[in-house]
């Protein structure tokens, strides 16, 4: 029993980080209706800039809760101003054209952005600094370790903040309108380009805060991180019910349950043929995903 | 880009001449002309240039594949390196593991790639497209992770030393020779995917892609479409697997990534998606400019990614797009068979006798959430007349209809169609059952030309198989030939014969509504249901449309109309079926109608100018 519960605690921890990833798949493709590619490799990048912050600069000599802080906001800003330029200059003037045409975009986004950390920060294993101790209290045989629990935590909040936002703001309304029809959001009055670029600004936040948590919990980063987080985070908000943002949330947790229960009990090398054979079952049986999906069909 | 510079233009303006030129030669001529060039390759003698070219080649076959599946049938593949994979690993097991020759292992790889797509297919296949690339994408990791957990073919190792294939008695071991198979086995597939194109299939396709829903609603098997789709673009990926797998002599899952996939996706949307020249542009492109870079070293990956952005910016259609409008589509056709064919008797001939109920409602009942949109609606239309459904905005007549045309799934009631119930029929067996029917909003298939939407109501009884379109067979064509008389012939009938090669977009709004009747006649219906046919036409436009509907009544084809215009119901209508809130309040001849305390109270009485008015004329001009 008290196995089960360890793996349920690792897994609830990397499937934190999926959530908060999966949270950007879903609000931008809630709004523009795009699979964004290069949001797995954007959350790469916010690993990197705090790695940055941290060792090459040398701020993880400040406090520890400081020098984490200034790292994430440093992060948050860049990732965000990337995010906010390849919508301007990539998605943008293909929003009304082509949504094959946004996703070949994507596509090469997710490419450039590996190939340029590739050039940056170069091809080998970067080490983060170890500020966040792994060792933590047992209770009845399972280890919980401070960064587990702090970066949960810190997760379950920004999560809550964005549903929060989603719900009860004005622009999260307006974010919503959005969602359902881009015409009638506009005649309504809403910015719709604006309210575009705060979904991009959101999803970079969340990407960033996730990139530097995992840089710090598994203290190991590489340009090509992106790649197998953006797809379980992408199967993470489909199963969760593309669109829906606490679907997104529970997808990310369920999907890293399902990946320790796999790899604990079964072995490490099928965790993904179970992870995407529960995915496609659960879309044959429920094509709108677990939690159903918000995204207005457009007839 | 709206924001691309002048001098731009002036540079891309004769290239896309230059294209459209080109495009006008004969097909064969083309490709002909592009074989030429490309077995200029060999000659240039150099193993890495040639190597280069054989690469091209396989991304080309790929490209070909992948163009059926996401092309043709709009279907997103994001794992169709799976297929590739299971064609290469058919064909290495095959040559080594049990020693069979190159060319037995062919049919088998091509065989169980196809099966692996239909395999994919066939549970995914309500699934929407997004959902569908997260479906494909898993796939493709899956089967990936399975090559490289099975033993048997040594894991991630892979299998090394698989042979090359000899010809008579030649072993066929240079890169030149792989080359010139290479090239042999494009031409192939660029034949066999140019002949579905132009087929029923690759309209069929088409339709899917443009609107699966009209698709369905005018009589293609969508499902089974998309089935097919993925197991032929199984099936090429298969063949361009086997010739990779004994090309590269060694190979193991690495070579199978999502990477590949995305490649092969890019490749077929910067080339145009649907084209075929596009597919080899595309191809070029995607292996040719990483070599062409291959000087920057590490950055010349970014570079690439950086150019592929900038082609979608610049041409967000491709580099090479596919225009199915064509400029003289009737060409070859003799007039004097169309003549008999004029006077040619319906297939279909009803089994219940004139003036018997040919469609019978019964307590129809349809509900979305807690709203009762059609409650307990029963009526019978009679075979040769014309019904019209009247009633307010809200009375749930388009309901009626698309509980009769199968689109949507009554909650209650039963609906009988020459003497048969439909049950649970879909919507395009009610088609070939002989009921057509149009749109209230207009849903033709706009990338395609307006003789191919006739095209695809004319061919809904058509039996011809996959191979033979594939082999443009002689009952192929001789189908195609008659589809094409008929989508000429009801193209006259309503007047458009002259549009026929346009685009179905660039008709003016009346116009497309003919080409949808016509599109629905082209079915040779029983009885064809027309949803607002008149809406958004001039008063000149709306008489015409009246006569054509009594043309439409006198070859025999009963009909049920809707409209809101009164004054076009009360003339044209042998009898009148009033509906409001859901239900039936009147039903009798357009004088009896007109009278009904109900009906003047339905529209009267919601204090609406626009229904006053409209009654008052009607009333007027009755």
């Amino acid at each position: 029993m008290s196995i089960f519960i360890q793996y349920t605690v690792n897994g609830l921890t990397a499937g934190a980080f999926y959530a908060l990833v999966a949270l950007g798949y879903t609000i931008i493709y809630g709004i523009i209706r795009l699979i964004n590619f290069a949001h797995g490799d954007l959350t790469m990048v916010g690993s990197f800039i705090g790695w940055t912050v941290l060792v090459s600069m040398g701020l993880q000599r400040l406090p520890v809760f400081l020098a984490i802080a200034l790292a994430a906001l440093a992060s948050m800003v860049v990732t965000s101003v990337i995010n906010v330029g390849i919508l301007q200059f990539a998605y943008k003037p293909l929003l009304n054209k082509s949504l094959l045409a946004i996703l070949i975009t994507a596509l090469g986004m997710s490419i450039f952005l590996q190939n340029a950390a590739l050039l940056v920060f170069g091809a080998g294993v970067q080490a983060y600094p170890h500020l966040v101790t792994s060792s933590g209290v047992f209770i009845g045989g399972v280890r919980i370790s401070y960064a587990q629990s702090i970066f949960f935590t810190i997760s379950l909040v920004l999560m809550a903040g964005l549903y929060s936002f989603a719900r009860f703001t004005t622009l999260g309304t307006a974010m919503r309108a959005l969602a359902v029809d881009h015409d009638a959001a506009r005649l309504m009055g809403i910015n719709v380009n604006r309210v575009i670029a705060i979904a991009f600004i959101l999803a970079a936040i969340l990407a960033a805060a996730a990139g530097v948590m995992i840089g710090l919990y598994y203290t190991q980063i590489n340009f090509f991180l992106g790649f197998l987080l953006g797809l379980r985070a992408f199967t993470s908000a489909v199963l969760g019910g593309i669109g829906n943002i606490p679907g997104a949330m529970a997808g990310g947790l369920v999907i890293g349950l399902l990946e320790s229960y796999c790899a604990g009990y079964l072995s490490g090398r099928w965790q993904d043929v179970f992870v995407f054979g529960v995915l496609i079952t659960v879309l044959i049986i429920k094509p709108t995903g677990l939690f159903g999906e918000r995204v207005a069909e457009r007839m | 880009m709206a924001s691309s510079p002048a001098a731009l233009k002036s540079v891309t303006a004769p290239i896309s001449k230059v294209r459209e030129r080109i495009g006008r030669l004969p097909w064969w001529l083309q490709l002909a002309v592009v074989v030429g060039l490309a077995m200029l390759v060999p000659l240039y003698n150099d193993d890495y240039v040639t190597s280069i070219g054989v690469s091209v080649l396989t991304f080309a076959m790929l490209g070909l594949g992948l163009n059926i599946v996401v092309g043709y049938a709009g279907l997103l593949d994001l794992g169709y390196a799976a297929f590739f994979a299971i064609g290469a690993y058919t064909t290495a097991i095959m040559t080594v593991k049990l020693g069979f020759n190159f060319w037995t292992t062919l049919l088998p790889a091509i065989a169980f790639a196809g099966m692996a797509g239909a395999i994919l297919g066939y549970p995914t296949l309500r699934l929407r497209s997004d959902y569908l690339a997260i479906v494909t994408l898993g796939f493709g990791e899956i089967v990936r992770i399975l090559f490289t957990n099975w033993d048997y073919v040594d894991g991630p190792n892979g299998v090394w030393n698989i042979p090359s294939p000899s010809l008579f008695g030649f072993d066929l071991v240079d890169q030149n020779s792989y080359y010139v198979i290479g090239v042999i086995l494009v031409l192939i597939a660029i034949i066999f995917a140019r002949n579905l194109s132009y087929s029923r299939l690759g309209r069929g396709w088409v339709a899917v892609r443009e609107d699966e829903f009209a698709a369905e609603a005018v009589g293609v098997p969508t499902l089974n479409l998309k089935l097919l789709a993925y197991s032929m673009g199984g099936m090429w990926a298969g063949l361009a697997g086997a010739f990779f797998a004994s090309r590269v002599s060694a190979i193991n899952p690495s070579s199978f990534t999502f990477l590949l996939s995305s490649q092969i996706l890019i490749l077929i949307i910067i080339g145009g998606l649907g084209s075929l020249p596009g597919v080899i542009l595309g191809a070029i492109v995607v292996v040719g400019l990483p070599e062409l870079l291959r000087g920057l070293q590490n950055a010349r990956f970014l570079i690439f990614a950086a150019l592929l952005i900038l082609i979608m910016l610049f041409r967000p259609g491709g580099l090479w797009p596919q225009v199915r409008a064509r400029r003289a589509p009737f060409v070859g056709l003799e007039d004097e068979e169309e003549k008999q064919a004029a006077e040619r008797p319906f297939k279909l001939q009803p089994s219940v006798a004139e003036g018997e109920a040919i469609l019978r409602v019964q307590g129809l009942a349809q509900r979305f959430g807690g709203v009762k949109a059609v409650d307990d609606v029963s009526f019978d239309v009679r075979r040769g007349e014309i019904l019209s459904m009247i009633g307010p905005n809200g009375a749930g007549k388009t309901t009626v209809f698309n509980c009769i045309t199968g689109v949507q799934r009554p909650k209650a009631g039963r609906i009988e169609f020459d003497g048969r119930p439909l049950g649970r029929l879909k919507p395009h067996s009610i088609v070939r059952r002989g009921m057509a029917r149009t749109f209230q909003g207009i849903r033709l298939f706009k990338l395609m030309a307006v003789f191919e939407n006739v095209m695809i109501g004319a061919s809904v009884r058509e039996r011809n198989l996959p191979w033979q379109a594939l082999l443009h067979s002689r009952g192929e064509r001789r189908d195609e030939r008659r589809a094409l008389k008929e989508a000429r012939y009801w193209l006259r009938f309503v007047g458009l014969e002259e549009e026929a090669g346009r685009l179905a977009t660039e008709l003016s709004y009346a116009d497309q509504r003919r080409v949808e009747i016509a599109r629905a006649l082209a079915s040779e219906p029983m009885l064809v249901l027309l949803d607002e046919p008149a809406a958004g036409m001039n008063p000149t436009e709306k008489l015409e449309l009246m006569r054509m509907v009594r043309r439409i009544r006198d070859r025999g084809v009963t009909v049920v109309l809707i409209d809101h215009d009164m004054s076009l119901v009360m003339n044209v209508s042998d009898r009148v079926v009033v509906l409001d809130r859901g239900q039936v309040i009147a039903m009798g001849t357009p004088a009896e109608v007109q009278n009904n305390p109900r009906v003047i109270e339905a529209y009267l009485g919601r204090d609406d100018a626009d229904e006053e008015a409209e009654l008052a004329e009607a009333t007027g001009g009755a």
